[in-house]
């Protein structure tokens, strides 16, 4: 197992956005975490990649229990993620955004009096041909599409040569055919990376023809992690979920 | 017999003892504890009243103004130009007391309509930089009026010598601005949240946006704080001029003082900013008993003591995480 | 090394104008020879507070402090005790950096409004004690008439050793900047939560930036010795820090000459209406209103537009509010 998260709690103040997710992810699955607005899909991920703290549970991450690791060493130890809002470098170029994150894998980030510029440029532009943003690496980052600044996103944490990709709604705000192109690229880098993938998503027709997994979440909680047919026919979850929505 | 032998090992006899006790009162003497706590206090109060115009205008314009040190120096002279143009008479004081603060109020009103008001929209840094530039034109420009000389203010007969307390000459001034100090604080707590300008300047305050949505104007809600913050820094400025000499260089130190203050305090809360101004005037005054040389800067080590236990302040910013993310996010552009 | 990150061109440039530079005291009247100095003094100072103002997206609200610690370390060494200058001149930014490293630890852990604000109450604790330690540091006298080697005791021969001193420091912070350290440092200033998403140490790297920053900011306090021959606590008081700081937004905080391009004109502006008006503070104030109003990219930012058509700066997208050091829960986090 390469990823487990056990009876996993977080409250801000009086709500409980998390009240006890389970969660497994397996080497080389790709699962993804549906569930209704509010029902704790982005918490649950920050609770993984460490930008929150758990209250209670545990999360173990190739048997080691990482909750409560700053984020920068929980992506160390191989989870790197993205986020359900463009989050870049926006004064930076597209190779600079993805080159910071392949230096600090390389553990190079403070390395001070030689020129960054001819340093992991081939690891950088790999991650950018394979992603389709080669041709616009020397582009501020900020003046991309909002398409690109998310596939950006996702070339930013290839860059840390993660064992595990956490991906927070990486299709939010693309139109359908950019939806299907990314996740077609998803499928691939799985595959041609070997990467093992958790990802959330709202539209259901993507994700049940991605899914090899799906985690049902309701309130906080989990109701169920099963494949997807089991999923789809399961009672509780049509009432809860897709019943509602 | 080794005790009568060596009656200092075991301790000092009864008269030695006495002695000792005697140079400890001296030392330790309640009378100036009393009077230093007194010196303390009052300072505290016209720090709180200045500290909470910089907080009031910080809170409804996001507006950290460092021109307010200025406003608070203008303040003092205009105290001292209008007691001397009634002979440093009782009259002359009051007066000086009640039109300086106006006088302040008018000019904050002038920078504001003319300048600041046009620049809200721009970057958190450049509305910094903005008042910066304020202060040092005010600066210059109370050079130029009043010139680089030391004044002074004369108390009103009624408040000048001192009374004696248990033996402890306080000073009728000082507790004057003790009796000052919570005036003005329960005047704000009434403004704020019993009038309605004070209500909505609150709520913008908490959400600007929403106010302007709700149909009120707030540029002139903005041009009302501002005025507010103004009177209050010229308002300290007259009230502590008897007590110090009026000269220029008195804004640098306010201002900092006061940033600290609010910041400790809680940005934008009033109440913050008393409590704040008692941390900052007790520590320096009870710091000049206990190290005198050193006495400035027990006030700054409080503040980083404050800051590391509590990095917010000790009180809830009125305008919740709300101006704290703009000021940052908008000085990160 | 420098060819490959430096355009063959600027780089020829460069050397050409260290080398007028060079020339320029033989040519001109002493007065200008002590005014080019303090602009390199000033200019240093200013570059080294951008390197984590503008590079690294700091609030160092108190910069001047290490140019002061600087400044009084070197002339506590040559004054009280008999250790040889090159000494000095070293141990001194040294000083700096660690007094960097204290103030900077404590400071890192708040974010922004709040790091400015410890940063002045740290560096104020500082000047209190310099302004008042009369038996160590002069109190608000400073200390005066400190001894240099003779090699740099003359107007001119300083006037070379800053020249060099500057331009190799220049040269580092270049360096600096365009190093992997450099690169992640933008990267934090841009967005602090994706880079410890993407494995980097936040808060040890912008306290790696503010300790270099003050080795340099201590180093132009070296030079300031030389140049003066004195040190006195307003070195250390929040005015001066803010003036640098505003030097560095007027330059243009976003490109590297910047800020250096601030100092030249707050000096030169500072000498010159100093002359003619005691008024040189309202003149500076009228100045910056007019710069607020008219060019917010600052003078350089305005230049760079000009002459490239385009500007660097790209217009920034607010950070998602998730914030990691902040103990409150922030709603976008809660809902998904």
């Amino acid at each position: 197992m390469m990823l487990q998260v056990e009876g996993a709690y977080k409250s801000f103040g009086d709500f409980g956005a998390v009240n006890g997710a389970n969660l497994t992810v397996s080497e080389g699955e790709l699962v993804v975490v549906i569930g209704p607005n509010g029902a704790g899909k982005t918490t649950l991920f920050n609770l993984i990649a460490g930008q929150l703290k758990l209250d209670q549970g545990q999360i173990l991450f190739g048997g080691e229990n990482i909750a409560g690791l700053p984020p920068y060493e929980i992506c160390e130890r191989g989870i790197a993620r993205s986020f359900q809002i463009a989050n870049i470098f926006h004064r930076l170029t597209v190779f600079e955004n993805v080159q910071v994150a392949v230096l600090a894998e390389q553990r190079k980030s403070t390395s001070l009096f030689r020129p960054a510029y001819n340093m992991a440029v081939e690891e950088t532009n790999s991650i950018l041909e394979s992603v389709g943003l080669l041709h616009k690496a020397g582009n501020i980052a900020g003046a991309l599409s909002h398409g690109d600044q998310r596939i950006l996103e996702i070339a930013m944490a290839l860059g840390n040569e993660p064992e595990l990709l956490v991906l927070d709604e990486p299709t939010a705000g693309m139109s359908p055919e950019e939806t299907f192109a990314a996740m077609e690229l998803i499928q691939q880098l799985a595959r041609e990376r070997g990467i093992t993938i958790l990802l959330c998503e709202h539209d259901m027709d993507v994700v049940f023809s991605v899914a090899e997994s799906i985690m049902v979440m309701h309130q906080g909680r989990t109701l169920l992690q099963d494949e997807p047919e089991a999923v789809r026919c399961n009672a509780e979850v049509q009432e809860a979920y897709l019943g509602v929505s | 017999m080794i005790k009568s032998l060596h009656p200092s090992v075991v301790g000092p006899g009864p008269s030695l003892r006495i002695a000792i006790a005697m140079e400890l009162a001296q030392n330790l003497d309640l009378a100036a504890l009393g009077s230093q706590l007194l010196v303390g206090l009052s300072r505290a109060m016209v720090l709180f009243i200045v500290a909470a115009g910089l907080s009031f205008v910080l809170g409804v314009l996001r507006v950290p103004n460092i021109a307010h040190g200025s406003l608070y120096m203008i303040g003092a002279f205009s105290a001292y130009t209008i007691s001397t143009l009634f002979g440093d008479s009782s009259a002359g004081f009051w007066l000086a007391l009640a039109i300086a603060p106006l006088v302040v109020a008018l000019v904050g009103l002038i920078v504001e309509r003319a300048l600041l008001s046009h620049l809200y929209d721009r970057e958190h840094l450049m509305l910094i930089l903005f008042t910066f530039a304020l202060m040092l034109i005010l600066g210059d420009l109370v050079k130029a009026v009043w010139g680089a000389d030391y004044r002074s203010v004369l108390a009103p007969e009624t408040l000048r010598g001192s009374v004696s307390v248990l033996g402890a000459p306080l000073p009728r001034y000082n507790l004057f601005l003790l009796f000052v100090g919570p005036l003005v604080a329960v005047g704000l707590w009434l403004f704020v949240n019993k009038t309605k300008v004070g209500k909505i300047s609150r709520a913008a305050a908490a959400d600007r946006d929403m106010v302007s949505v709700l149909g009120i104007n707030v540029n002139a809600v903005s041009a009302g704080a501002f005025v507010l913050g103004c009177f209050l820094a010229g308002l300290g400025g007259a009230l502590i001029a008897p007590t110090v000499s009026v000269t220029l260089g008195m804004d640098h130190t306010i201002i900092i003082e006061s940033f600290l203050i609010v910041t400790i305090g809680g940005l934008g809360n009033v109440w913050g900013a008393l409590i704040g101004a008692l941390i900052f005037g007790l520590t320096q005054s009870l710091g000049v008993l206990l190290l005198p040389q050193f006495a400035i800067v027990f006030p700054y080590a409080a503040v980083v003591i404050v800051l590391l236990l509590r990095p917010r302040g000790l009180l809830e910013s009125i305008c919740s995480s709300d101006l704290i993310d703009s000021v940052n996010r908008k000085a990160r552009s | 090394m420098l060819t490959g990150i430096v355009d063959g061109r600027w780089l020829a440039a460069a050397v050409i104008v260290v080398a007028a530079l060079f020339v320029l005291p033989s040519l001109i009247p002493p007065f200008y020879v002590y005014m080019l100095a303090l602009i390199f003094v000033t200019a240093l100072l200013a570059m080294s507070l951008n390197l984590v103002l503008g590079y690294g997206g700091l609030y160092q609200f108190h910069h001047g402090v290490f140019y002061g610690v600087g400044a009084y370390a070197v002339a506590l060494i040559l004054k009280k005790t008999s250790l040889p200058a090159g000494v000095a001149f070293i141990a001194a930014p040294i000083v700096a950096a660690i007094t960097g490293l204290l103030i900077g630890w404590f400071c890192v852990r708040l974010t922004e409004l709040y790091f400015g604000m410890l940063q002045i109450s740290l560096g104020s604790l500082i000047w209190a004690i310099v302004f008042r330690w009369y038996s160590f540091t002069g109190g608000d006298d400073g200390i005066h008439g400190i001894p240099l080697p003779p090699a740099i005791s003359s107007l001119q021969s300083s006037y070379y050793f800053i020249l060099s001193i500057f331009a190799l420091s220049v040269a580092a912070l270049y360096l600096i900047i365009k190093s992997p350290f450099g690169a992640t440092l933008q990267a934090t200033r841009d967005n602090p939560q994706r880079c410890e998403a993407i494995g980097v140490n936040v808060r040890r790297h912008q306290l790696m930036g503010i300790v270099i920053a003050s080795f340099f900011g201590g180093v132009a306090g070296v030079l300031f010795v030389v140049l003066e021959h004195s040190v006195f606590p307003d070195l250390l008081f929040w005015v001066l820090s803010l003036e640098v700081f505003i030097m560095c937004l007027l330059g243009g905080w976003f490109t590297f000459l910047g800020p250096a391009l601030g100092a030249g004109i707050i000096v030169t502006l500072r000498t010159f209406a100093g002359i003619y008006t005691e008024y040189w503070t309202a003149i500076m104030g009228v100045l910056l209103i007019l710069l607020i109003f008219f060019l917010p990219e600052g003078v350089m930012g305005f230049l760079l537009s000009k002459f490239k058509g385009r500007s660097e700066h790209v217009e920034p997208v607010p950070a998602p509010s998730l914030d990691t050091t902040a103990a409150r829960p922030s709603t976008d986090v809660a809902s998904s």
